[in-house]
């Protein structure tokens, strides 16, 4: 049958057939191939990368701040950390037990550790301890061969050498939160949360480094292909002298107050203190609910920046802008000169000077120097409480000083009119604003820039954190050097003259200083109520000094307030004493 | 008289020499970072082959057609004692273990029934019922054989090849449709007798991200590696996804993305040309054939070679389910590459038989 030729010729087609199916069956085999590898090349190129590469990044170490001195204010201080690779050990419980011997931890611990390892990868190191002193730790990597998997590695953490007395200006970092995550931190970042730790967050952060190892299917790193070293952060050389906020936080004590040194040139801040501060390296090592807690409930309120973020009742250092809307607006008591029986009459009202006796006959410079509030009464009386508030708006006052430390308060100047809709203020109202009393309130920081501008003639400075940055004088007061100069003179002798109200503290000063002192009333007294000293020391009185130094070639302003601290004279100007000596004792600025 | 060795066609040969290097290479970029003795095994197994394949040349088609029913019987008693003493591997009886060696009766009842089929149609045309029930029969036993153990790719395939001989074997064209749309019927049947793991396997060939980790794992790992390969591959030994082991079964059923990843769509290329031509030129043997029992062995062997090439690429690059079944001459595997070898040798010994002009035929027998 092999040779019927119907047979044969049906044989041989189906051969035919056969050829093809095969072509068929590979053309379509090879145009999948064309599919995958060449339509859809760089997608399955992509997911292969993806497969192999594990990106893990490095953190990179953080700037660190300086004072002028290079002092560290925020630096990172070398710790260890003890890990523990679990595939290296025959017996995690074993291992983790000889561990607790060494390191004296709870039961409880160690169950929390042996939970920990167990649900991590077994080739990764996990953290066990973080943050721990050479001390600590020294004990362990001496016997390190004894204990399998187990590493001591060195690392490095924030540290603030100075703890509570730059606590509000560095500030803190604290663990990232999910809205930083969503940032593009990783989830062991540290991030600047308060202070200049956070406004120079950008710069400090540094940048990201990157370590590209090649992983295989099962997540174990095989190679390392790239590393893209990380950025160090930006070191920040900060314009403040930390020895002299050490000196001024000394002669605060443990009073609560506020006190703050600025170039009168370039607006540099060279103290900034604020008191009571806090121990921001307890943020770092883990802040205890406790602690913070006792923080915010703590009535001296720690975490409150004095210098910027409060405003007090200026008192008597008001007295310089009161003199200084007279004598623009030309009253004849400026040039002139009043009687001050003690009081002043006004209706059936007597308000009072400080001086009970009164000052008698008292001139513009007289009345600076005794800080005679009559006088000032019937200034601020002739002047109204528009032209007034004007005077301190001109000087600063009532506005931010774009300190780059936000956030900031503006302090209080009363408006044109009173708020409950009567058509304008009282007479009494307008006398005890010109005193410092009543509605207007101030920020130590705002303060000394008014006494650098009195000793700078009349620029208003933005107070500046950093060494060397670009002065910024954000405007010249329209004064006449006449009245600056009947001020100064004023000023001066508050200190210079026997009866000055700062000369005890301040006359035998290594520097000459012109400054104007402030008691600051914190609750009205009617006539009867006896002051008792047995009250609270909330009731006491606020205590101010402001002013410059040298006198005949300004150098520094500072502004001293302490808070229920008494008198200004007796309880501000010291601490500007020890200020002004310690910056004589260095000489000359840097 | 030529001797054999003259007589060989030297395009198969050529064929066969090209595959073996490039399968010798693929599987030591499949291993190399890992079981390398698997590598030197499938070396031993080529030079056995290697003597399988020259031996098959000296042993003529008349003994070849003498032999097919015994080797036919005995190859269904293996399979039947499959079940009762076979190996278990990977939750599947398969292996028979014979002392000297363990062999697969699964894998060599593919050729047994080629040769058996291709005896049966020596002398008779697929176009009576009664010839076609006893070539339904010769195939439906072991088949079900097969399909108990379970293996249902082997038993795929086996069908899949029975059908190719039986058309070529002339079975009437109009039959052949009329059994085409009977076949989705049969596929409801079927679904009802698979196990689980097969049902999985053919729902994540269906929607492989339905089980990403799972069965779909493979078929995604195995295209991402084809595809990252690009025009020109990542070169020879260069290919992450198989270096770094995210292949499944890379030295066996899925060598064929090791190699596509290295190699790039002209490496793809090259291999279908060289398994084309091996076909094709078993198909012109067949053509050419002096005989109808000779021609219709070719035939088996050509339509088993290209459903082992089209069902484990078009497993390897999704086209169909995961199936267990080797890439011919890439895939590592002693047995299999064994068989093949002795296949090709057989119809090696086709081409030298035909080219002679001595008639190997005595007249009257059913190998004319």
């Amino acid at each position: 049958m092999w040779n019927q030729l119907e047979i044969r010729q049906r044989y041989e087609q189906r051969i035919q057939v056969c050829m093809l199916a095969l072509v068929c069956l590979l053309l379509l085999l090879f145009g999948r191939m064309v599919q995958l590898q060449w339509v859809q090349y760089q997608q399955h190129f992509t997911q292969a990368e993806d497969n192999r590469i594990h990106v893990s990044p490095i953190l990179p170490t953080r700037g660190v701040m300086f004072d002028r001195h290079g002092l560290g204010l925020a630096v990172n201080k070398i710790s260890y950390q003890v890990t523990f690779i679990p595939e290296r050990s025959s017996d995690v419980q074993a291992s983790l037990q000889a561990l607790q011997a060494l390191m004296s931890w709870s039961d409880y611990k160690l169950k929390q550790m042996v939970k920990r390892i167990s649900q991590a990868r077994s080739d990764r190191a996990v953290l066990l301890m973080d943050k721990l002193p050479w001390s600590v730790v020294a004990p362990l990597a001496s016997r390190l061969h004894h204990f399998a998997g187990v590493d001591v590695v060195a690392s490095t953490h924030r540290s603030y050498p100075y703890a509570a007395l730059t606590s509000h200006m560095v500030g803190y970092l604290s663990l990232v939160r999910q809205e930083d995550i969503q940032k593009g931190y990783l989830r062991t970042e540290y991030v600047g949360r308060s202070g200049l730790e956070r406004i120079l967050e950008a710069r400090l952060h540094g940048k990201l480094g990157y370590k590209h190892e090649e992983v295989n299917a099962k997540g174990r790193r095989v190679a390392v292909l790239k590393t893209v070293q990380p950025n160090m952060g930006e070191s920040i050389h900060l314009s403040v002298d930390v020895k002299i906020q050490a000196v001024a936080a000394a002669a605060l004590g443990e009073r609560t107050g506020a006190v703050v040194v600025m170039d009168v040139h370039t607006g540099e801040v060279l103290t900034l203190l604020s008191q009571p501060g806090y121990d921001s390296n307890k943020f770092i090592t883990g802040l205890e609910t406790e602690q913070w807690n006792t923080w915010l409930n703590d009535e001296e309120r720690p975490l409150l920046n004095r210098t910027t973020q409060a405003a007090y009742p200026p008192a008597s250092t008001m007295k310089m802008v009161t003199s200084f809307a007279g004598l623009a607006h030309g009253l004849s008591l400026a040039s002139g000169s009043t009687q001050c029986p003690g009081y002043i009459e006004l209706a059936d009202r007597k308000i009072r000077c400080w001086k009970k006796r009164g000052h008698g006959k008292v001139d513009l410079h007289d009345a600076l120097v005794h800080s005679c509030d009559v006088y000032f009464y019937e200034m601020g009386d002739a002047l109204g409480m528009k032209r007034l508030t004007a005077e301190a708006n001109r000087w600063g006052f009532g506005e931010k000083t774009g300190i780059n430390l936000p956030p900031e308060a503006r302090g209080i100047l009363p408006a044109d009119k009173p708020k409950s809709g009567r058509k304008r203020w009282y007479r009494g109202e307008t006398m005890i604003t010109a005193i410092g009393q009543g509605a207007v309130t101030v920020t130590p920081l705002q303060m000394v820039r008014f006494a650098a501008a009195i000793a700078n003639g009349g620029k208003i400075l933005t107070p500046l954190l950093e060494k060397g940055e670009a002065v910024q004088v954000q405007r010249q007061v329209d004064v006449q050097a006449q009245h600056l100069m009947q001020v100064r003179q004023g000023m001066r002798d508050v200190v210079a003259k026997r009866t000055g109200t700062a000369h005890r503290a301040l006359a035998a000063a290594a520097w000459t200083v012109a400054g104007k002192t402030g008691t600051a009333q914190v609750v009205k007294m009617s006539e009867d109520e006896s002051r008792s000293f047995s009250d609270a020391k909330k009731h006491q009185d606020h205590a101010w000094f402001m002013g410059y130094a040298p006198y005949d070639n300004p150098q520094v302003a500072i502004a001293v307030f302490v808070e229920h601290g008494g008198h200004g004279g007796s309880d501000a100007a010291p601490v500007a004493r020890r200020i002004v000596d310690a910056l004589a004792a260095q000489e000359k600025l840097p | 008289m030529m001797s054999v060795f003259q007589r060989m066609d030297v395009v198969l040969l050529l064929c066969l020499a090209c595959l073996a290097a490039l399968g010798m290479a693929t599987l030591y970029a499949a291993v190399h970072m890992g079981e390398i003795a698997v590598w030197h095994k499938q070396g031993m197994f080529w030079l056995l082959g290697i003597l399988a394949f020259l031996l098959m040349c000296f042993v003529p088609i008349r003994v070849v057609g003498l032999l097919t029913w015994p080797v036919y019987v005995l190859t269904i008693i293996a399979l039947i004692l499959v079940p009762l003493v076979g190996d278990i591997q990977m939750g599947a009886r398969r292996w028979l273990d014979l002392g000297v060696m363990r062999i697969q009766p699964s894998e060599l009842m593919k050729w047994v029934l080629m040769f058996t089929l291709a005896y049966w149609f020596a002398m008779r045309e697929a176009s009576s019922l009664r010839h076609l029930g006893v070539a339904a029969l010769c195939t439906m036993i072991p088949a079900a054989l097969i399909v108990i153990q379970p293996d249902l790719g082997t038993a795929l395939v086996l069908l899949l090849a029975a059908i190719a001989m039986i058309l070529a074997a002339g079975f009437p064209w109009s039959w052949f449709i009329g059994l085409l749309i009977a076949s989705p019927f049969a596929a409801y049947v079927m679904w009802q007798y698979m196990y689980d793991y097969q049902k999985t396997r053919v729902l994540s060939f269906l929607n492989p991200e339905l089980d990403p980790l799972g069965a779909g794992y493979h078929v995604i790992q195995s295209s991402i590696a084809i595809g990252s390969g690009g025009i020109f591959g990542k070169g020879y030994l260069e290919g992450s996804q198989s270096r770094l082991h995210f292949l499944p079964e890379q030295h066996t059923d899925f060598i064929f993305a090791v190699f596509a990843e290295e190699g790039g769509l002209l490496a793809t290329a090259l291999l279908f040309v060289l398994y084309a031509v091996l076909i094709i030129r078993m198909l012109m043997i067949a053509l050419h054939a002096h005989s109808r029992f000779a021609g219709l062995i070719c035939i088996g062997v050509a339509s088993i070679f290209t459903l082992y090439v089209f069902v484990n690429i078009g497993m390897v690059s999704g086209l169909l389910p995961v199936v267990g079944v080797p890439l011919p001459f890439m895939s590592y595997g002693g047995s299999a590459l064994l068989t093949m070898l002795v296949a090709v040798g057989v119809v090696m010994r086709v081409a030298i038989e035909s080219t002679d002009k001595v008639s190997w035929q005595r007249p009257g027998s059913p190998l004319c």
